[in-house]
């Protein structure tokens, strides 16, 4: 009986796969939706997807520094999360809004 | 998991008996609250149901789930039903986690005709490497029951009430896991286990004359921290002194005014779990875990080996008797969790905020840095 | 199949079907939530991949305050329906789904290229190993990579007033008084 736990274990490809899958969502967002909000979630998406391969990479080449990037890049996010939403309170304390219609507004 | 039948079964069983044992808890904590405020206040609380009013809850959980199922008309149902079904979550896997006794070992034993073990069964569901990181982790997702309850029943009370509940928890999150930072750097590790170990280590010293023997349990080395930790809990718990979620004389209750029956059960089952792990939390950080102080683990068993009893049953009733002092301890907790709400008034929440950001996030950072210093001193020695 | 597996096919899925609905939903206030289930899943995900502690800080800060910070914003702004979630214009939707197809195409071939020289060995660690893990982060955390740590220290305390002063401002050169 051949061993299908060898032949069906998850590599480093699955992982890459899942996260360029994530990574498009992510970009897709960005790019379709008109929420400025929204629009942050899927740069967080994005920003997720990367930290999937990071942790892969870290995982399967035994090497840890793939981890710390990881940590790295969550504090960046947190920090860019955190600014991204002053600007849409800002923006929406002036236009009642978060859609990015309000750049209309900003042709002077 | 485990490598044979019988150890998949036992922690299946053990996994069950722990969230069981949590869930089973709640009427009996809510007995303590009903009947200790009645003390408190000179009153008599419920005591007509059973003896000391003790099936009261037996009656009341027939009630809740004889009570009409309720969605407000232009609530949104799927997040309605969905923010009990959360609450409940995170109090009973980061319970889980915690070691609530001694491991027990168990060893070769012929059963069916068989040779099994020798087994080795920690007194929890899961053992994480990384223990307090994970409870915290989980612990912060108890936001979002709050946040969907106060969304889905399209109520501005529960919307306001979640708001405030959600922006205390994220707030006091930050002076929580300060506060147990300075605990860690002593320890030097995440494990819960090795936390305990270290607490049972004793320390001798001379005072006035006598010699003293004590354990090193985290809160005669952390005192500030303890504090801190344990003044924080209550704001996650979103309890008195800091219940601001469920002002009745603002808010009505907070997020929860729409519900009722048993959903509004599961938010005292989630809520009762989140003070249950913080206790749980609290005795593992700072007074010692399961252990006993003046009695070590070797006197319990040769006190039960002078009984006569086999390796098997040594192991198994030295860790029952260690799950016992580990839950004296926790409940000591809970009941102070229940005299401190009949003790003290409520904070106004901009006097919550200052209390959060302004006193306990600066005390705990300096916590971190004094602890950091001191340890960092001693282990250079 | 083994269990490992099983358990990555189930979290992919949740991640894939809730990223999704990050962006079909066209309520915000859904797409949160189901980010914070992505973000939920992506920790169980690093669980299985043995990087405990990466978990539990994606537990603790996207899960725990970034999401929450997303849906108590959206939920204060009150969004009763969003008029146009959508980009306009058929051609322009489609050279942007044109786009996504082929950045998905670009990092399947480029990752089906590059993967030949790296050995897919699994590597099975146990608790006792996940403690060395975290000494080792933490080894070359300090060491390392100390200035970047630090300045990350400075860059978020730029953000925290920064991010203060943004949200009190009361709309900057567009102000109405």
């Amino acid at each position: 009986m051949p061993d299908i736990s060898q032949t069906a274990a998850v590599t480093l490809n699955h992982y890459l796969a899942l996260s360029a899958i994530v990574f498009t969502i992510g970009m897709l967002c960005v790019l379709l939706r008109r929420n400025l909000i929204v629009m942050l979630m899927g740069i967080e998406l994005m920003l997720n997807a990367v930290n999937l391969t990071f942790v892969a990479f870290a995982h399967y080449s035994s090497d840890i520094s793939g981890q710390i990037m990881v940590f790295f890049v969550m504090t960046v996010a947190a920090a860019e999360a955190g600014v991204g939403l002053a600007l849409a309170v800002s923006i929406f304390k002036r236009f009642k809004e978060v859609n990015i219609k309000f750049l209309e507004h900003l042709k002077g | 998991m485990g490598s044979d039948v019988f150890e998949i079964t036992v922690n299946l069983v053990k996994m069950l008996f722990i969230f069981l044992l949590m869930v089973q808890l709640v009427p009996v904590l809510v007995w303590v609250e009903r009947r200790g405020s009645a003390f408190i206040q000179s009153r008599f609380g419920p005591n007509r149901v059973g003896p000391l009013g003790l099936t009261q809850l037996l009656a009341d959980a027939v009630k809740f789930l004889m009570k009409e199922e309720f969605v407000p008309a232009q609530g949104k149902k799927l997040l309605f039903y969905l923010a009990p079904a959360i609450a409940l979550v995170p109090g009973a896997v980061a319970f889980g986690s915690i070691p609530l006794s001694c491991p027990v070992h168990i060893q070769r034993f012929l059963m069916l005709q068989h040779w099994w073990g020798p087994y080795d069964f920690e007194f929890q569901s899961f053992h994480f490497g990384v223990g307090i990181v994970f409870v915290l982790g989980i612990s912060s997702l108890g936001a979002y029951a709050l946040l969907l309850a106060g969304w889905g029943s399209a109520n501005k009370f529960s919307l306001m009430g979640a708001l405030r509940a959600s922006a205390q928890m994220i707030s006091y999150e930050l002076a929580l896991g300060l506060s147990l930072v300075g605990a860690i750097l002593i320890y030097g590790t995440f494990d819960f286990t090795e936390m305990i170990a270290q607490q049972a280590q004793v320390f001798n010293f001379e005072l006035l004359g006598h010699a003293f023997h004590l354990r090193k349990y985290g809160i005669l080395m952390q005192p500030i921290g303890a504090i801190l930790y344990f003044s924080s809990i209550f704001a996650e718990t979103n309890r008195l002194p800091f219940d601001l979620p469920e002002a009745e004389g603002e808010l009505v209750v907070g997020y929860h005014t729409e519900y009722g029956g048993l959903k509004m059960l599961m938010f005292y089952i989630g809520e009762y779990g989140h003070m249950m792990v913080g206790s749980a939390l609290f005795v593992t950080f700072y007074l010692g875990g399961y252990t006993i102080p003046l009695l070590t683990t070797t006197q319990i068993n040769n006190l039960f080996l002078s009984m006569g009893a086999g390796p098997n049953v040594i192991s198994i009733l030295t860790a029952l008797v260690f799950h016992v002092a580990f839950f004296a301890k926790v409940l000591f907790l809970l009941w102070v969790f229940v005299w401190v709400r009949w003790t003290l008034p409520r904070f106004r929440y901009d006097q919550l905020m200052d209390l959060g950001w302004k006193t306990m996030l600066p005390w705990s950072l300096a916590n971190v840095i004094v602890t950091a210093v001191v340890v960092a001193y001693v282990r250079s020695k | 199949m083994d269990i490992s597996t099983i358990i990555f096919i189930i979290l992919a899925t949740i991640i894939v079907v809730s990223s999704v609905s990050v962006l079909m939903t066209p309520n915000p206030i859904y797409a949160a939530f189901s980010l914070a289930i992505t973000m939920v899943t992506m920790g169980f995900l690093y669980f299985s991949l043995d990087a405990d502690f990466i978990a539990g800080v994606q537990l603790i800060v996207y899960a725990g305050a970034v999401m929450v910070l997303f849906v108590m914003v959206l939920m204060l702004f009150d969004l009763e329906k969003e008029t146009e979630a959508y980009s306009k214009g058929t051609f322009s939707v489609f050279l942007k789904l044109m786009c996504g197809l082929f950045l998905t195409g670009a990092v399947a071939l480029s990752v089906r290229q590059s993967i030949k020289g790296l050995s897919d060995v699994a590597k099975v660690a146990t608790p006792a190993e996940q403690v060395e893990t975290i000494k080792l982060l933490a080894g070359r955390l300090f060491t390392q990579y100390v200035f970047a740590f630090e300045a990350l220290g400075v860059l978020l305390l730029v953000i925290a007033i920064g991010v203060v002063a943004v949200a009190r401002s009361r709309g900057g050169t567009h102000a109405r008084h």
